[in-house]
């Protein structure tokens, strides 16, 4: 008799998948030239250093060669997607004042109303520039500013000359170089020093034009003693044609401060996400990813953080969930860097339909980072055998006086757990569902109320049969 | 050639030397026919071994193939098995610098086989070792292959080795690394048949400026096919080491399990460790597991130790040698485990 099994049903796309119609005040040719770079920046009204910068960048973009390793990305065609789109709209501050249908759009993803409940803040960007951006008043008085990048450039120059790109530089790979010479849009927070901000920043980033690429540039600065939790959301809809999400994200975090950064990203099945995230962590401070990857095509996404100050700890909780058609490859990078440094990742991946999850980790350890404490796990669920699970950490060790741990397991949920449950009254499917649940909650756990909510309804789990 | 993972810039092949000395001392078996196997199984194997078994490179394996001046062939009967290891020394010198070594072992079903290969260096003056063994291994077979690397500190050692198993076939490989000023090892076991089984166990030492690179692969094919990889290391002064294990499950190898451990002592600042375990997976009915752990002995036995009256040395010497001895233990000669513990012990005192 065939093995009956239980189905794990497919993230509802719905409210995710209705496209608008393209409204643009202006939009640059398709592909890259130096006269598209220039255009960008003229029609932003860019001081010459970046001009010059997204000019370099270029130059930089054209001389690398092509990243051979990771997901086949010979498909994405970067000649093809349009670099820039201004929609037909300026920056607002009041909701009521964002134009119809991109408020509806936004409205659809419950944004204003989780702003209304949970955030202290909210930043809305809808292809290329942020159309809309909010903070609380009494956050504003305690020095903290959270804008959109362009308004920073205008108004924080100095601050933002001085970190801009200098964590990911251009010539760290091909589309860092990409970014540096078309991003748009994207966070701007700083936080002063001893200021704890209790309640969580969240920015969207949407993308609604067809064949456009998405590169917003995200720059968080924490001074000394401070705290903050940042969310990300990301989301598209689908279309026939290749889109292309090149972000890059910059965290600075000073003593002795603390840093969340959420992201819940969950792009269209035509989307490249090809994104750079890196955080700088000084003298007891920390760093908190918490990564959730459902959509995309294909990713390639790789949070790193650099432990330069001692006594500074990162921790990583990421799940990946790659069903028919997706390729995610996804991981995180720690460098201890300083003595008495300490890092977690704690990595799941669920693979199903023909979906290929790859866990891609980097932990290394450099030469006098004595007493460092690392403990890496990487567990995969696969849900049938059309799919793919792969699991490759690297550990680079250069400095004997460590404690370096790390464990990865795969496989399906085991007769025993299921066997051990029921034999304390549980019911068999109450037994599963517990343990597919149990096996997410590490991420559900770390998010807040809404989200996590929103993230147990992305996984509906219909019980039949045996799991595996 | 270049080898960036142990910093090495550049590398050419030798120009290739005879070895004349004897190297096969207890060959007593009648049944064994060498000559046969050396025209049947040669290009016989070469259509069993998929792509996937690269050894350590078409580099290596295409010099061995080309310019090998030892090795055994062995072919064994059904039903055969042999009881006494099959032992081979390889004792390099200045008249016989190079070993390359090409051996081939076909067991028919149900038959079993030892064979311990020991590669030594009997001079100061740089050696060269560069081998492929190539296994198959029919159903319900048994072969045990020890190799044992004790190479002067100038030495290149590279060694390849694959297995194909077949239905209820079991391998075992022990490896033992002492030697060497590089070395570049690569078990690659295929597991095609159901229920058949591998297993690796590893141990090396690294001390002065030695570098390793240790590559172990199990492929699962077949249905219940079991393997398990264990690695035990010391690294010391300006040594350095790569390990690469994979666990690789082909689609169709159902209710396989594999296991991967890899467990290294760091006694000096200036080591370098890299670990790049690997899970690639295609099917959902399996159970895959790696572990890894790094970092010092651990303080509260050293203490307990030198609370009964050890020195600081001796206590790592005993932690190190207990971490060993299972692996030591698998050797089928005493006169070998003997001279291997000795070896460490030496090594670890004179440090």
């Amino acid at each position: 008799m065939e093995k009956k099994k239980t189905y794990i049903e497919d993230i509802n796309r719905g409210i995710y998948d209705i496209k608008d119609e393209v409204n643009y005040s202006y939009k640059t040719d398709k592909g890259l030239t130096t006269e598209i770079i220039i255009e960008i920046s003229k029609e932003k009204n860019e001081p010459q250093w970046m001009t010059d910068f997204r000019l370099k960048s270029l130059e930089i973009y054209n001389s690398k060669p092509m990243p051979e390793w990771g997901a086949d990305i010979t498909d994405l065609n970067v000649d093809e997607i349009i670099a820039y789109i201004r929609p037909n709209t300026e920056m607002k501050n009041k909701w009521e004042d964002v134009p119809e249908d991109i408020k509806n759009t936004f409205e659809r993803l419950g944004l204003p109303q989780a702003e209304r409940e949970s955030l202290a803040g909210v930043g809305a960007q809808y292809d290329s520039e942020v159309v809309y951006h909010n903070i609380r008043q009494e956050l504003v008085d305690q020095g903290v500013i959270y804008t959109d990048m362009e308004t920073a450039l205008r108004d924080y120059e100095d601050i933002v000359k001085e970190y801009f790109m200098k964590l990911v530089p251009p010539t760290d790979h091909k589309f860092a170089a990409l970014h540096g010479a078309v991003w748009s849009g994207g966070s701007f927070v700083y936080v002063p020093k001893g200021v704890n901000v209790d309640i969580p920043l969240q920015s969207y980033f949407r993308m609604n034009a067809p064949g456009a690429g998405q590169f917003e540039h995200t720059l968080i600065i924490l001074e000394e003693n401070s705290m903050l939790h940042f969310i990300e959301g990301c989301s598209a809809p689908k279309y026939k044609v290749n889109n292309l999400h090149a972000g890059c994200v910059e965290l600075f975090v000073k003593e002795n401060s603390r840093l969340r950064y959420s992201t819940i990203e969950n792009w269209s099945r035509n989307m490249y996400n090809l994104n750079t995230k890196r955080a700088v962590v000084d003298k007891n401070g920390v760093i908190e990813w918490v990564s959730g990857s459902f959509g995309s095509k294909v990713s390639m996404l790789y949070p790193m953080s650099i432990l330069r100050g001692q006594g500074a700890r990162s921790e990583f909780t990421g799940i990946t969930f790659a069903s028919s058609g997706q390729y995610l490859d996804t991981g995180t990078k720690v460098i201890h860097a300083a003595p008495y440094t300490r890092s977690t990742v704690n990595s799941k991946s669920i693979s199903k339909d023909g979906g290929h999850a790859f866990y891609r980790g980097l932990l290394k350890v450099a030469k006098g980072a004595h007493h460092c404490k690392s403990t890496i796990s990487c567990e995969s669920l696969m849900l049938d055998n059309k799919s793919k699970s792969d699991t490759l950490p690297i550990i680079e060790l250069d400095n004997d006086n460590i404690d370096i741990g790390h464990e990865a397991k795969i496989g399906r949920i085991s007769d025993e757990s299921i066997f051990y449950l029921m034999s304390r009254g549980i019911s068999e499917e109450e037994a599963k569902a517990m343990i597919v649940r149990g096996f997410v909650e590490p991420i559900t756990k770390e998010l807040p109320l809404e989200y996590a909510v929103e993230l147990n309804n992305l996984i509906n789990i219909e019980l039949e049969g045996s799991i595996g | 050639m270049k080898w960036n993972r142990i910093g090495l810039e550049s590398l050419t092949f030798p120009e290739p030397k005879k070895y004349t000395k004897e190297y096969l001392s207890n060959l007593e078996i009648t049944n064994i026919n060498l000559d046969e196997i050396n025209e049947l199984s040669t290009t016989k194997l070469e259509d069993f071994m998929p792509k996937e078994a690269k050894g350590l490179g078409k580099d290596f394996t295409s010099y061995v193939e080309e310019y090998y001046n030892s090795g055994i062939s062995l072919h064994v009967p059904r039903n055969m098995k042999v009881e006494k290891p099959i032992i081979l020394d390889f004792l390099m010198d200045d008249e016989n610098p190079m070993v390359i070594d090409r051996n081939i072992l076909v067991l028919e079903p149900n038959s079993e086989i030892t064979v311990v290969i020991n590669y030594k260096t009997k001079t100061q003056g740089h050696c060269f070792h560069n081998g492929l063994t190539k296994v198959y291994a029919k159903e319900n077979s048994l072969v045990n292959i020890i190799k044992i690397q004790n190479l002067n500190d100038k030495s290149h050692n590279f060694d390849s080795n694959l297995a194909i198993i077949e239905g209820e076939g079991n391998i075992n490989w022990v490896s033992i690394e002492l030697g060497g000023n590089i070395t570049g090892s690569n078990f690659t076991t295929i597991l095609n048949g159901d229920a058949s089984q591998g297993n690796l166990s590893s141990i090396y030492l690294g001390d002065g400026d030695r570098k390793l690179d240790l590559g172990y692969s199990m492929i699962h094919k077949g249905r219940k096919s079991n393997s398990n990889i264990e690695t035990k290391g010391v690294l010391m002064d300006d040594s350095k080491k790569v390990f690469r294990g994979n666990l690789i499950f082909k689609k169709g190898a159902r209710t396989s399990k594999g296991v991967e451990g890899e467990y290294v002592i760091l006694l000096d600042p200036a080591v370098k460790s890299d670990s790049i375990p690997g899970l690639f997976c295609e099917e959902d009915d399996v159970s895959g597991e790696h572990a890894a752990s790094a970092g010092q002995i651990d303080k509260d036995k050293l203490f307990y130790l030198m609370s009964r009256g050890l020195s600081e040395r001796e206590a790592k010497k005993l932690i190190i040698q207990a971490a060993f001895r299972p692996v030591v233990d698998k050797i089928p000669s005493e006169e070998l485990r003997n001279s291997i513990n000795t070896e460490i012990e030496r090594r670890i005192i004179n440090e």
